[in-house]
């Protein structure tokens, strides 16, 4: 009752504009950081604009370069690797994260240490990250090779030649790198959870798996989805890990999309081309938001009433 | 209270007004840049002039103190201004290529990569050099290098030295079995496995060859060397590769490499390497025969970096049966900007800087091939670099990449292309050939024919 009549208490003309007034500042600053640079993007994209020949000059081609793009093939495999990679790399994480979050939720001595030690790989630049798994994974002196096949030098494999094994190294390594985060937003779901349900449980008879799987694993779920949100928008715009250790190689078979869009629009200078692709990503990723948007905020209000 | 009511619109729009003017300065660069230009050049006529020159951290950056210190010791009315661009070639393209289009008058004279000059000189971002380079002067030059920098026969790019694809072997491996350095693939191959098949017992990790095959330019440069070798070396195909990337030869070629080099002597390993990994491998002893650039050749006789010191020949890349040795040619190229303020200064700086005694000192202090041809008959370059004698005959096998101003466009075709059929041995190396083809058909046609 307080709470409503709080946030329903009238206001005064006055109240209002000055209300508007102060979020001025910040639609300023979004306008110019955020929306200009989207609504010029969208722009570029209606040109064809060669950096290299400007005796084309730069005309509206209206949306040849969507066309273009529905049929380039090259654009079609690095979407697929970007899928395959969002998908795998996500999966994964989540469920490394869920595995890290159950333990770390545990009292145990020295957990603190331990939460620490999980987050950081976290902690480190991608890049940074990126050339550090690519050593890793070197057919000389990799520690990979190391591990699997000690002084065996003969097995020794080289992980970024075979198309296959470049693109699981680099899933793995974003699966070390961010399961952690994973696992953060995943704890601090878990430690919403009221221990009393547990108590209540136990009196029932349920056992360990029960409790999981009727109490812990529902009452995740915003956590989980919230998790899944973060992870997929980020796993999409995947681009560091790929520049650093493949350059979407061999074959193009680690070539996600920012990376064919960088490649397009900076190397190659086909900036109508290299936007379009810019601006498919980022209504790919508006669309994803949206949709978790409205899934994690309707568990949460499902959660809420009862 | 009316007050403040008052100047929180003022100051919105304030902020409003000040975030458009300066996002309509950001995008009208050539507007200002012309009012100021006219505005300094006219009050710095009595004064010494300032070339800003943007360019790569040098690896000897004594070498080239030591250079520019000389150059206005003998042009005092000239100061040179260095801004360091980033190491790799790609980012300082981007930046330059960023600097080019807002037509930045600061800067007056940077480096071009030799496969920039197409499209630096069909976007006008660099000043056409011939008449200040008759071919009296050119002569002097090794003819790839002159050729790297002209486009539809206008020169727009000065050669500091040169660069090109070598075969780096070992001597004391080659010799203890009986062979001279390869001149065909074929021999190269037959050296190699008899060399390793002998050696397997004292060096299980010994492989037959090394070179560069990760997707990346550096693997344009390899297979363009081994597709240019089917034929002689001023046929037109070996000019243009990309004429018969699907011709019968072009791709018996490529099998070979996938076969014979790649998935066999190399180990497809090499699907990994960029210059400094297929470096390693050798210097540790560990390939037979090696394909890099003349700056490995210090690096191999360095007893910090290397295990076989002394044990280092080199040759000219194998070609073919019927072809002759190509060799991709790379280097830097000096260049002046169309947006200069000081052409005349900037043209005395190259003339100087390529001159044959900076070349001299290049050579001797930088390791620095030189571009002019007379430099391989000098005492003090050769008594600096005894190494140069059997590198001069390799200097004459380099040709250029394909010039064309998308050069970048075709080049990531071609990485595809090479890419793809070494990576997945099953894949049909016709099919995917005609894919390239085609798609870099596209791209020519898009090049106007009269710029």
């Amino acid at each position: 009752m307080h709470m409503q009549s709080l946030t329903r208490a009238p206001r005064t003309q006055a109240d209002r504009h000055t209300g508007r007034l102060m979020i001025l500042p910040m639609l300023v600053v979004v306008s110019v950081f955020s929306l200009y640079p989207a609504v010029d993007s969208f722009l570029l994209s209606l040109h064809r604009w060669f950096l290299g020949l400007p005796s084309l000059g730069r005309p509206f081609v209206g949306l040849d370069n969507y066309r273009e793009f529905l049929q380039d093939p090259i654009a079609h495999q690095a979407l697929l690797v970007t899928a395959g990679f969002v998908l795998a790399s996500t999966a994964l994480e989540l469920l490394l994260g869920l595995g890290i979050a159950l333990v770390i939720h545990e009292h145990f001595v020295g957990r603190g240490g331990v939460r620490a030690a999980i987050l950081v790989p976290w902690a480190i630049p991608t890049v940074v990250a990126s050339q550090m798994w690519r050593f890793l994974a070197n057919d000389q002196y990799g520690a990979i090779n190391l591990v699997l096949f000690g002084d065996d030098i003969g097995a020794y494999v080289p992980w970024l030649a075979d198309p296959w094994s470049a693109f699981g190294i680099i899933v793995l390594a974003d699966v070390w790198k961010t399961s952690s985060f994973a696992a953060l937003l995943i704890l601090a779901g878990l430690q919403l959870i009221p221990d009393d349900l547990y108590d209540a449980a136990r009196v029932d008879g349920a056992t360990a798996w029960q409790r999981f799987w009727h109490l812990t694993l529902p009452l995740l779920k915003p956590a989980l989805l919230t998790a899944l949100l973060f992870r997929t928008i980020d796993a999409f715009r995947v681009f560091d890990l790929v520049f650093v250790m493949t350059q979407g190689g061999p074959g193009d078979a680690t070539q996600v999309i920012q990376f064919y869009g960088y490649k397009t629009l900076f190397t190659e200078g086909r900036v109508g081309y290299g936007t379009t692709i810019s601006v498919t990503v980022f209504v790919v990723i508006l669309m994803l938001s949206f949709l978790y948007v409205r899934m994690v905020g309707s568990k949460l209000l499902e959660r809420r009433a009862t | 209270m009316l007050k403040r009511q008052f100047l929180m619109p003022i100051a919105a729009l304030a902020i409003l007004v000040g975030s458009m003017v300066t996002l309509v300065l950001f995008k009208s660069p050539r507007e200002t840049t012309h009012r100021t230009s006219t505005l300094i050049a006219t009050t710095n006529i009595s004064d010494r002039v300032t070339l800003r020159f943007v360019s790569w951290k040098p690896d000897h950056p004594k070498a080239w103190d030591e250079a520019i210190a000389r150059f206005e010791q003998a042009h005092p009315t000239i100061r040179i201004e260095r801004e360091i661009a980033p190491h790799s070639s790609t980012a300082y393209h981007d930046l330059l290529s960023q600097k080019l289009k807002n037509r930045d008058t600061s800067m007056d004279l940077f480096f071009m990569d030799v496969i920039w000059t197409s499209e630096f000189a069909a976007a006008g971002w660099a000043l056409p050099l011939g008449a200040r380079f008759p071919s009296s002067e050119r002569q002097k030059f090794f003819e790839a290098t002159i050729e790297a920098g002209t486009y539809r026969g206008e020169l727009y790019g000065i050669p500091s030295r040169i660069d090109s694809g070598m075969l780096y072997y070992r001597k004391d491996l080659l010799e203890q079995y009986g062979f001279a350095p390869p001149r065909t693939w074929d021999e190269l191959v037959l050296q190699a496995h008899t060399i390793v098949a002998g050696e397997r017992t004292r060096q299980p990790a010994l492989r037959g060859y090394s070179g560069q095959f990760k997707q990346y330019e550096g693997l344009v440069c390899n297979m363009l060397e081994f597709l240019g070798s089917l034929h002689g070396a001023s046929a037109r195909e070996a000019r243009n590769p990309l004429l018969t990337l699907t011709s019968p030869d072009a791709l018996t070629a490529v099998r070979f490499v996938r076969e014979q080099i790649v998935h066999a002597l190399a180990t497809r390993a090499v699907l990994t390497y960029q210059e400094p990994e297929s470096l390693a491998v050798f210097v540790q002893g560990k390939a037979v025969f090696h394909r890099n650039w003349p700056y490995a050749w210090g690096m191999a006789n360095d007893p910090r970096h290397s295990n076989i010191v002394g044990k280092v020949g080199v040759a000219p890349l194998p070609h073919f049966a019927f072809g002759e040795s190509v060799s991709a040619l790379g280097g830097w190229l000096y260049g002046i900007s169309a947006y200069s303020r000081h052409p005349e200064e900037a043209w005395t700086f190259i003339e100087f800087m390529t001159s044959p005694e900076m070349q001299r000192h290049f050579a001797m202090h930088a390791s620095l091939a030189p571009s002019r041809i007379a430099l391989y008959r000098d005492d003090a370059v050769l008594q600096a670099n005894p190494q140069y004698r059997a590198l001069f005959p390799v200097f004459q096998t380099a040709r250029p990449r394909p010039r064309t101003p998308v050069y970048p466009i075709i080049s990531h075709i071609l990485q595809r292309y090479f890419s793809r059929v070494l990576a997945f041995p099953r894949l049909d190396i016709r099919e995917e050939a005609e894919e390239a083809q085609r798609m870099i058909e596209r791209f020519e046609r898009l090049v106007p024919l009269q710029s």
